[in-house]
């Protein structure tokens, strides 16, 4: 498969601060790769490299088969974690604007501005200024405005942050609809559950440095399962039971119990319940948690500490 | 370059569409209306003062002193108007200090419902005249000063016309007034007219409007960058466009707007001008298209402003609030006032050493080589500071690439070391 964005042991250092460290992954063409990772990660770094926007100190990155994005700029759409447009332009003219730098004809930037504007129920505000828009509307604008070119490849920053859920659900299905159409689309975030729906492909960094890059199942596969059982039994008495491991209990009302136990590698779910119900537990829910993004997360980067 | 003729567009643009320009463009031209009509304004508002003159000298200085008075020309006002003496006649001095003083306090009025404004109590003293002058305000020592120079007058006239000097040599005397012509070998035809002086009140006029306008320009790409970095609209701009482009077009565009200013300034003064006097229009025409000098100015303007405008775009990617800006505005402008403060000397002295000298600092050469333009720099001159302030220019340019990029992905408030720091990343 070809990639759209490559990066080998690309490190970026700001004086004796290192802010990405030996850092390689790929965005697959027509693909959707989640770059994840707390503040201060390093993801803004990276993406910023990715564009070209900075050298990195060491390492080497190919965008859209060139090693130097501004040849392929035109071909990039690019949306920053802090937003702002020209406040007193129109939404088509910025739209247009933006999408004339990037090589499309006066007369073709305005048409894709317009057919954009009226195809995200913008139609309305088209040719008002933009400091008289709602924030989410001008945040639409914003993005629209990435998109106008057609970019093939798409590098969102915290596309999520400051939309309420409606405009997230929205950017989920543009998001998923650049991927349909061709297009390569790198998003970052530290909200995991955008990541978990969206995409291919997740690499995660905490602290600069990767600790993952696969699918989301493998990243959530490195994470141990649980298993939920509540009911009445004597504290301690799920401890012999076959594949559990490490496991808390809290008191319910009534004398029941809420136990939540880690899986062991191997462990079969059916095998605890059956042995459960031979030793005669009272068991009123038994639940199997599978791990989610985030707690894939939590436990490569526990504490912090990164666990490559 | 497309995308830099696109920026800089689009920058002309955001500039015409504000009410800011307009007010900018309309400006100059108010102003200079109201020094004209200003004072026209003020002399029509201000009533004519009035004036008691209470003369116990005996010796007639009444008349004298209205004649000083009188207005000097047909159009014009008088100075002031004087009236009789109220509340005479007096039993001296004093009495009649006390009775005007109760008119020029109080409010009491003229017979004919004026007030009272000022009087004049001229008493002999040890052979002269004391002038004991009192009045409203305070502040308006004109009236004093005529009447007093008419009160001298009078009393050397008598004083000579006792030592047997008749009147009408006296008149020939004070109508006396010597004819002086003016002349140099640098003027046209020997002797100086105002053609001959135009060079250097011309140059120093474009010397200042040149500062100021290639400091306004600076002044509002300092703003632009600084708003755009603010909104991060400069982020998108970088991966959209390369440095150069960017630069370049902000730069481009304001050069726009001020040529723009500058172009309907000229043509509302020329217009002016051409209609109060046709022969002055010509001649500053023929000043500027003499020896290529409408060139010169061009060369010095361009400089001038690439010089500022690219040092000003790259501080406004390190500003992210209107506050910063204007920070460090303030000790810039202290700077740049240092040759408007030698500039003067160039309306009389234009070729002046301390002229000379500034020229040869590029930050003040655009301005103080166009107001040395009435003296005709040598061309060694010419070609050496242009050199100079071309070389500071592109130095500045070079270095600005890389701090420009950097400051504009930067976060956080203005740092001197940073900008710094980002300077030698070349």
């Amino acid at each position: 498969m070809t990639a759209a964005l490559v990066l080998e042991g690309v490190t970026k250092r700001y004086g004796a601060f290192t802010a990405v460290n030996d850092l390689s992954f790929r965005a697959e063409q027509g693909k959707i790769l989640g770059f994840l990772g707390p503040n201060g990660a390093g993801k803004t770094s990276t993406l910023r490299m990715a564009l070209g926007l900075v050298a990195p100190t060491d390492g080497h990155i190919n965008v859209l088969g060139e090693t130097d994005a501004a040849r392929v700029r035109h071909r990039i759409g690019f949306l920053p974690e802090e937003r702002g447009l020209y406040r007193r332009m129109t939404p088509v003219a910025a739209i247009a604007f933006l999408a004339r730098l990037k090589g499309v004809s006066a007369d073709a930037a305005l048409r894709r501005a317009r057919d954009l504007l009226a195809a995200h129920g913008l139609s309305a505000a088209m040719n008002k200024p933009i400091r008289s828009l709602s924030k989410g509307m001008a945040q639409k604008v914003q993005l629209l405005s990435t998109l106008a070119h057609d970019p093939d490849l798409v590098i969102l920053d915290e596309p999520f942050s400051g939309l309420d859920p409606v405009n997230q659900q929205s950017l989920e299905t543009l998001i998923r609809g650049l991927a349909e159409r061709g297009a390569t689309v790198v998003f970052s975030t530290h909200v995991m559950q955008h990541a978990e729906r969206l995409c291919d492909h997740v690499v995660l960094l905490a602290r600069g440095q990767k600790v993952f890059d696969g699918t989301v199942k493998a990243a959530q596969a490195t994470t141990p399962r649980h298993l939920l059982l509540e009911g009445v039994f004597a504290p301690g008495a799920l401890a012999d039971l076959p594949g559990l491991g490490e496991m808390t209990e809290t008191p319910l009302d009534g004398g029941a119990v809420r136990a939540v136990a880690e899986l062991r590698a191997g462990a079969q779910v059916q095998s605890i319940l059956r042995a459960a119900f031979d030793r005669n537990l009272d068991i009123s829910r038994f639940e199997l948690r599978e791990p989610t993004l985030h707690d894939a997360f939590i436990g490569l980067t526990h504490d912090g500490e990164v666990h490559a | 370059m497309k995308r830099l003729l696109m920026i800089a567009w689009r920058e002309y643009l955001a500039y015409v569409r504000t009410r800011g320009f307009w007010f900018s463009l309309l400006m100059l031209p108010v102003g200079i209306s109201m020094i004209v009509v200003a004072p026209m304004i003020t002399a029509r508002s201000t009533p004519t003062p009035t004036v008691a003159i209470v003369d116990l000298t005996d010796r007639r200085l009444e008349t004298p002193i209205a004649a000083a008075l009188s207005p000097i020309g047909s159009n014009a006002a008088p100075m002031a108007r004087i009236v009789p003496p109220p509340g005479g006649p007096y039993a001296g001095r004093a009495d009649a200090t006390a009775r005007l003083r109760a008119f020029l306090e109080g409010p009491r009025t003229l017979p004919d419902g004026r007030r009272l404004d000022a009087a004049a109590i001229l008493w002999s003293s040890g052979g002269g005249v004391t002038i004991d002058f009192w009045s409203r305000d305070v502040g308006n020592a004109s009236i004093q000063g005529a009447i007093n120079d008419a009160v001298k007058t009078a009393v050397r006239n008598e004083q000579l016309r006792a030592q047997g000097v008749d009147q009408a040599k006296l008149n020939a005397i004070d109508a006396f007034n010597p004819n002086t012509r003016d002349f140099s070998p640098k003027a046209e035809h020997s002797e100086v007219k105002l053609k001959d002086r135009l060079p250097g009140i011309a140059g120093g006029a474009i010397g200042y409007l040149l500062w100021m306008v290639v400091l306004t320009g600076a002044g509002m790409l300092l703003n632009s960058v600084m708003e755009e970095k603010n909104s991060r609209i400069l982020e998108i701009l970088l991966t959209s466009a390369s440095v150069p482009e960017i630069m370049g077009g902000k730069i481009l565009g304001v050069a726009a707007v001020t040529t723009t200013i500058l172009t309907f300034w000229a043509t509302i003064g020329a217009v002016i001008l051409t209609a109060r006097s046709p022969e002055l229009t010509a001649d500053v025409a023929a000043f500027l298209v003499a020896n290529g000098r409408w060139a010169y100015f061009g060369v010095y303007f361009i400089g001038g402003y690439l010089m500022f405008a690219t040092f000003y775009v790259t501080l406004g990617a390190f500003c992210e609030t209107p506050r910063e800006t204007q920070t460090l505005q303030g000790p810039l402008m202290i700077l740049m006032s240092i040759p408007l403060m030698f500039m003067t000397l160039a309306f009389t002295h234009p070729d002046a050493t301390i002229l000379k000298v500034l020229s040869w600092v590029p930050l003040f050469t655009p301005f103080v080589m166009a107001a040395r333009a009435g003296s005709q720099p040598p061309l060694w001159e010419i070609i050496g500071t242009c050199v100079m302030m071309f070389s500071v220019t592109a130095l500045e340019l070079w270095v600005a690439v890389p701090a420009f990029r950097s400051g504009a992905l930067a976060s956080g408030r203005f740092e001197l070391r940073t900008f710094v720091r980002s300077l030698g990343r070349r």
